[in-house]
């Protein structure tokens, strides 16, 4: 999906993000680095720490590529979750809309 | 690993669990309220269920769970452990204990006294509170069904609170106590299936919550490894419910993180400004009305499951993983045992030193025993070894290089430190026979309708593994005797002017190298009149014999000797005290007899340490090298021709400062030689026999003092009477060790049997 200039992908997540997700989603990442993503956590029935690490380590390695790194959607469980363990997310709240 | 391993893991777990329920439990018989050991009490049942659970030991499991319920009634204060409480609880542990074999061992239990005892369990947890009924019945219905998600729902209640109670103190949050958690799993704490969210939920759910996420080890995504541990917390709680139960949060979990619990302050001023926290205010519902969980219970169930994993994974896990376990566990229980004495209202220091305690425990691992015996087999070698190495060196250069001499010397000193702590490796506390003794005496005071109270002393003396092994089945035969003889009914105590409650003492202590178990009653005594007539009608004594009091307490360790009228169930088929010398003695011990009349009898017992070196006099005798036992030496002296006295056809006395002792020759008596030999040519030795009285072993010589390595003749070569064992000397020689007390006996008339002095003597 592109937009105007620089193509951002954007990516889904799963409803379950326990621990078995984890590699997935770090391969996922991993495949899309290089350009902005966007990330849709409004499925995301229950999500563990692992997957929550390898989010937050994206975010961090996309920082560092200066590249942009959003949450568009999340759904109240992943943000909960987040808050529960006391991950901030809101930075990487998506400004617009 | 195989299941069967795993099991025998569980099984090895249980025991020590059933070992810490009984002592919590008689300390709470003796009054102990403090709450850790009704902690612990409760925390050893919880352990056995839940492992229990995860082989599908339903049996157990079911037991487990309403005593685990009575248990929480009484850790809640809803029940009051007075003695009636506390005798349905040790009859329970014994139950327990029962079950436990059966299921490792395939028996069968008294079905019937289970199913009365969990009748009595149920009405004590139902009788005080009516929530205790409503918590115990649905879950015990359902505890026999199938092992996993049941279990853990069970495993998982008691860890459980009352949301009532948190609603309860509410307002009253500001005063309550604050604790800082440092939670930093490690990656085998997800790789075993558990979640850090979930126990943070728990967390939070005890009070009031502020976290901060420590994100600063996460990698970039390229060096990420997906499964391992990044994250670690720093939580600041308010909660009334205090460290222990943040630690329960934890319980499977705690070996795969790092947890520090510390208390920040008791008052509401602890500012959560100060430390780098978000806080995060927490109302319980955000988790309960997230989407997942529209189908709550299979969520719960699913956490749950989780933590089953946890603890199939940390028992399936290899050696490493129990050794690990067990760390953890003796961790959870130092606590335990260090804050006994802790008062209630120092419960905040006590939770510090708590702490202080459970990172202090020493870590231990579990050795297959054979292996520590092949070690301890190995030193005995290395011994003998160095021993004929020096002799060699000193044989062979007789001008005696110093750099030569030196470094045998250090070798020496060196085989010695080796062998101290080899041996120190299969000491044990006695305390699993003290342990067993107090079932042994509720179940034959429950017989005889006696009221006995065990006390034990010492139980942390430390013993060979082998000469605990043994002394198991002696024990409990005079711990038999003890009650069922020893003392009396309490219509016959009360007329005697005594308390209705008979006493037993059992203690423990370690004095000059030696074990010695003392086992008191404080019953009737000896009925040295009835024990007389007995010998005598038994043809054991001539009528007419002459014999001391103690002469007559001994007469009780002879074959064929009971005093008791009827013959019960229990004891008394004559069978008992004679065995028990003769196991004593084989263990290299002496046992002795003493009682008065009215009040009591007392058997001591006196057992070497270990059973595998001897520190030992080495003599000679006739060209025959022996060893003699340091320990039964009192002293050695240089017989001079006036102090020594003939009488009767051939006994003589030597006089030692005014006083005469008989005078044993050694090499007579093992029939080294047929004459007498001239003690003036001699050395006498001054032993302490059996019984207490001073005899002076003669023999030709003393060659120097070593320690020796114990070698069974039995088990090489066939039981010698008069020789206790065998061992190598430096020469590479055999030499005998005295067994000073046959020794001594034999001189009194009692001679060795003929075929085996001429065993000796070849």
């Amino acid at each position: 999906m592109a937009s105007k200039k620089t193509a951002h992908k954007t990516l889904s997540l799963a409803p379950v993000l326990d621990l078995n997700e984890a590699t997935a989603l770090h391969e996922k990442l991993l495949g899309l680095k290089g350009s902005d993503l966007v990330i849709d956590a409004s499925a995301v029935e229950r999500v563990g720490t692992l997957c929550v690490q390898v989010l937050m380590a994206g975010a961090k390695t996309w920082e560092e590529d200066h590249l942009s790194f959003t949450f568009s959607k999340v759904s109240d469980a992943f943000e909960k979750t987040t808050q529960l363990i006391g991950v901030d997310i809101d930075h990487l709240m998506a400004k617009e809309i | 690993m195989d299941m069967n391993e795993i099991k025998e893991i569980f099984f090895q777990e249980c025991e020590e669990q059933l070992a810490e329920l009984e002592s919590g439990l008689l300390k709470l018989n003796d009054g102990d309220r403090d709450p850790e050991t009704v902690n612990a009490v409760f925390r050893a049942v919880h352990s056995i269920k839940g492992g229990a659970g995860a082989f599908g030991l339903d049996d157990l499991v079911s037991f487990a769970h309403v005593f685990e319920t009575t248990l929480d009634c009484v850790r809640s204060n809803r029940l009051d452990p007075g003695p009636e409480v506390l005798k349905v609880m040790l009859k329970s542990a014994d139950v327990l204990a029962d079950l436990t074999n059966a299921a490792r061992d395939g028996g069968s239990v008294d079905e019937a006294r289970s199913r009365q005892l969990i009748k009595e369990l149920e009405a004590l947890a139902n009788g005080e509170v009516l929530q205790a009924s409503a918590v115990a019945e649905p879950v015990v219905k359902a505890a026999p069904a199938v092992a996993a998600p049941v279990v853990n729902d069970e495993g998982f209640q008691p860890v459980a609170f009352s949301f009532d109670d948190f609603e309860a103190d509410e307002p009253a949050l500001m005063e309550m106590p604050t604790y800082e958690i440092v939670f930093k799993p490690k990656s085998d704490l997800y790789a075993k299936g558990n979640e850090a969210t979930l126990l943070l939920r728990d967390l939070s759910r005890l009070g009031d919550m502020s976290i901060h996420c420590d994100m600063d080890a996460l990698p970039t995504l390229d060096r990420l490894s997906p499964e391992s541990a990044y994250f670690s917390w720093k939580v600041s709680l308010k909660t009334d419910k205090g460290e222990d139960a943040i630690r329960t949060v934890f319980e499977f979990a705690e070996w795969d993180c790092d947890l520090e619990v510390s208390l920040v302050s008791d008052d509401a001023a602890a500012p959560s400004e100060e430390l780098p926290m978000q806080p995060v205010p927490f109302d319980l519902s955000i988790l309960d009305d997230e989407p997942a969980v529209s189908v709550g219970v299979i969520e719960e169930e699913e956490q749950l499951a989780a933590q089953q994993a946890i603890r199939d994974a940390a028992v399936s896990a290899a050696g490493t993983a129990s050794n690990v376990l067990q760390m953890a566990q003796s961790a959870t229980r130092t606590p335990a045992e260090k804050s006994a004495g802790a008062a209630a209202s120092a419960a905040a220091q006590s939770a510090a030193a708590q702490q202080a305690a459970a990172s202090a425990a020493t870590p231990t691992i579990r050795v297959d025993l054979d292996r520590v015996d092949r070690l301890i087999n190995l030193v005995g070698e290395l011994v003998i070894n160095q021993a004929m190495l020096s002799q060699s060196v000193i044989e062979n250069d007789a001008n005696g290089t110093s750099s030569i001499n030196m470094g045998l010397e250090e070798l020496q000193q060196l085989t010695r430190e080796i062998q101290d702590s080899v041996m120190a490796i299969r000491a044990q506390p006695v305390k699993p026979v003290f342990q067993r003794m107090s079932r042994i005496v509720r179940e034959i005071a429950d017989m005889t309708g006696k009221s006995v109270r065990l006390i034990t002393e010492g139980e942390n003396t430390e013993v060979d593994k082998t000469v605990i092994d043994k002394l198991a089945e002696p024990l409990t035969h005079m711990i038999r005797n003890a009650v069922d003889h020893g003392l009396e009914t309490p219509e016959k105590r009360l007329a005697a002017g005594k308390s209705a409650e008979g006493t037993v003492r059992l203690t423990a202590k370690h004095r000059s190298g030696r074990i010695v178990i003392e086992l008191a009653d404080d019953g009737a005594g000896i009925n040295r009149e009835k024990v007389r007539q007995k010998a005598i009608d038994n043809d054991l004594i001539a009528a007419d014999a002459n014999l001391s009091d103690e002469e007559i307490d001994n007469l009780i360790f002879h074959a064929g000797f009971s005093t008791a009228d009827k013959i019960s169930d229990i004891s008394g088929r004559g069978v008992g005290m004679d065995v028990v010398k003769r196991s004593i003695q084989a263990l290299g011990g002496r046992i002795n007899i003493s009682s008065k009349p009215g009040h009591g009898s007392v058997f001591i017992m006196s057992l070497p340490l270990t059973l595998a070196v001897l520190d030992g006099m080495v003599v000679t005798v006739a060209n025959q090298t022996l060893v003699v036992p340091l320990t039964a030496i009192v002293e050695t002296l240089q017989p001079e021709a006036a102090a020594i006295h003939s009488f009767g056809s051939n006994q003589r006395l030597i006089s030692i400062r005014n006083s005469f002792c008989p005078l044993v020759d050694v090499g007579r008596i093992l029939n080294f030689r047929a004459s007498q030999a001239n003690p003036v040519e001699g050395v006498a030795l001054l032993v302490e026999s059996e019984g207490g009285g001073q005899r002076a072993l003669m023999v030709d010589a003393i060659q120097g003092q070593r320690q020796v390595v114990i070698k069974s003749l039995e088990a090489n070569y066939t039981h010698v009477p008069g020789i206790a064992a065998a061992t190598i000397l430096g020469d590479g020689r055999v030499a005998l060790i005295l067994d000073v007390d046959t020794i001594v006996a034999a001189s009194r008339g009692q001679s060795l049997k003929p075929e085996m002095s001429l065993a000796a003597a070849g």
